[in-house]
């Protein structure tokens, strides 16, 4: 026979009565869940009438004499909102993550156990990671931004911020942080493991995570789809050119009641990938703290810009053959003309075309695609794409790499006109 | 605005920038009694010790389990886990499958056919029929 998973029930059945009878197990104490509301109702009952106790003290209905507990707890730990700084000492978790890091032994177990504490669960500054976080935050931004000016200077402003976010933005951050092995805690406290990552499934915590303004049109613009220019998103914007947004606004009353009944919904994800993400810039913004400049660059190069992105897939054009001419005109090309190198089966389903788009002798780009008008277009693109993906070399110098004592004095490095056309 | 970008995210290629271990928990289970226990009782006093201090990125622990076999589960980053059953063992073969746990990558044991494995897009590019001066047949 199976065994009855109780901590997979839904909640409503695991949450401890204060008051329940003493069960001899835990299915009767099940069992006898509908007992109470019962005996409200039956006055004249003989039965014994189950006594609440008065302190306010959480008890969860185990038997301390047979099971004793596995750590002793310091006094009143479960009235904190996180673990004592002090258990973090004891916690094997937290001890085995410091050593899957490779983090050096500089990095106190303690600032370690703090960046694992959101915002959410501990409200303190002093013993959540927020602080950590927003030196971490921004020094993935700088090291990642700095990378992809020099390795891909002819990128343009929106590709670049979507570039920035596809490495250094929450969504990958989380992927980061599960890859390091980090679990979360059900519900944070001060009675759980300190190795573990700490958020509330209730609500976010309003810690201020990056720069950026919170725009008085912002209501406006989510609304009304107000358009916003680039060098104004460059402005206001946080550091992927997104508008800063209330963590307010974001609370969705019906998902949230739900959260405790589901396995989990649209809200408790976008949570827990915040409170990961978080957690990755903690992390890097307690190596900072500790162990200086130098390994935290060498951190964010080994986990953050080691990942892979595409960067040719996070184009999307609209007019491929226009700006294609208008950049020939810039650079003072001959003007691009579409070729057909090859082509089958014309007449029949499924015609291949090969273009090539051509400035004087000199081949631009080149794609094949099923009507003639479509093979040009894809042209244009791959050739406006090998323009914009222009790359100085894999191994380019960046301006933090001066800082490193008995430097190389720094070359300048490549800096292109901009977009072909802006807006 | 003629160019717009779409949502991409980066995928981790572990040990690419830096490499982490996939195995992140052991759990060595013993009885005190069965006989089948005697080897992994073995292994726990004299080379568990050492295997421990070795690596100090897994988090290990030992626990009784009275009167049945003697297992090793091992937990993985991907959420998976696995278990090896080491009942009637001698401790340095308990000690190969422990490391045989650790090596492993939490994902299911698959065939593998092809020889090399990669998210990189090839070096010489696919293959075209509509290249080239083809051949005369």
């Amino acid at each position: 026979m199976k065994r009855l998973r109780l901590d997979r029930w839904t909640g409503q059945a695991l949450v401890a009565r204060s008051g329940a009878c003493s069960a001899s197990t835990p299915r009767a104490a099940l069992r006898s869940a509908a007992v109470p509301r019962c005996a409200a109702v039956r006055s004249q009952s003989t039965s014994a009438v189950l006594q609440i106790p008065k302190d306010d003290e959480y008890y969860d209905g185990t038997d301390h004499t047979r099971f004793p507990p596995l750590e002793r707890l310091p006094p009143r730990a479960t009235s904190l909102p996180s673990p004592p700084p002090e258990r973090a000492l004891k916690s094997a978790k937290l001890a085995a993550l410091r050593a899957r890091l490779s983090l050096p032994d500089k990095l106190p177990l303690q600032t370690l156990a703090r960046a694992l504490v959101d915002a959410s669960a501990d409200d303190n500054p002093l013993f959540n990671n927020t602080n950590l976080a927003f030196v971490g935050q921004s020094l993935i931004n700088y090291h990642v931004a700095e990378w992809l000016m020099c390795r891909y200077p002819r990128l343009p402003m929106d590709i670049l911020y979507a570039a920035m976010k596809g490495y250094a933005g929450p969504a990958s951050l989380h992927q980061v942080a599960r890859s390091w092995g980090i679990e979360h805690a059900a519900a944070p406290g001060g009675e759980v493991d300190p190795g573990l990552l700490q958020f509330s499934m209730h609500k976010p915590g309003n810690a201020i995570l990056g720069f950026g303004t919170r725009r008085a049109e912002a209501d406006g613009m989510k609304k009304y789809k107000w358009r916003h220019s680039l060098s104004n998103r460059v402005i206001f914007d946080d550091d992927f050119g997104q508008v800063v947004a209330d963590a307010a606004e974001q609370e969705k009353p019906q998902l949230l009641r739900r959260a405790d009944t589901e396995y989990g919904n649209e809200y408790t994800r976008a949570l827990a990938e915040a409170a990961y993400s978080t957690c990755a810039r903690a992390v890097v913004g307690a190596i900072y703290a500790h162990t200086g400049r130098e390994p935290v660059k060498a951190f964010v190069r080994a986990h953050v810009l080691s990942r892979t992105l595409d960067l040719s897939r996070l184009f999307a054009f609209a007019k491929a053959t226009k700006e294609l001419s208008l950049l020939c005109a810039r650079e003072d090309f001959d003007p691009p003309t579409a070729r057909l190198l090859s082509e089958t089966g014309r007449a029949s389903r499924t015609p291949v075309f090969v273009v090539g788009i051509f400035s004087g002798a000199d081949k631009l780009g080149e794609a094949a695609g099923p009507s003639l008008e479509h093979a040009r277009s894809k042209a244009a693109m791959n050739a406006l794409k090998s323009w914009y993906l222009y790359s100085p070399g894999e191994h380019v110098r960046v301006p933090s790499d001066v800082l490193v004592e008995d430097a190389r004095p720094w070359e300048p490095a490549y800096i292109d006109m901009g977009e072909i056309i802006g807006r | 605005m003629t160019i717009r970008a779409l949502k991409q995210i980066s995928t981790g290629r572990n040990g690419v920038g830096a490499f982490v271990l996939q195995c992140k928990k052991m759990d060595f289970h013993y009885c005190d009694w069965a006989g089948s226990s005697r080897g992994m009782n073995g292994f726990i006093k004299s080379l568990l010790p050492k295997f421990v201090g070795s690596h100090p990125q897994v988090e290990f622990s030992v626990s009784p389990r009275p009167s049945k076999h003697p297992v090793i589960i091992a937990q993985y980053i991907n959420g998976r886990e696995k278990a090896i059953c080491v009942r009637n063992m001698e401790p340095y073969e308990i000690l190969k499958k422990a490391e045989l746990l650790r090596d492993a990558s939490g994902e299911q044991l698959r065939k593998v056919t092809k020889p090399v494995q990669s998210i990189n897009e090839s070096v010489r590019g696919v293959w075209s029929p509509y290249h080239g001066n083809g051949m005369q047949v």
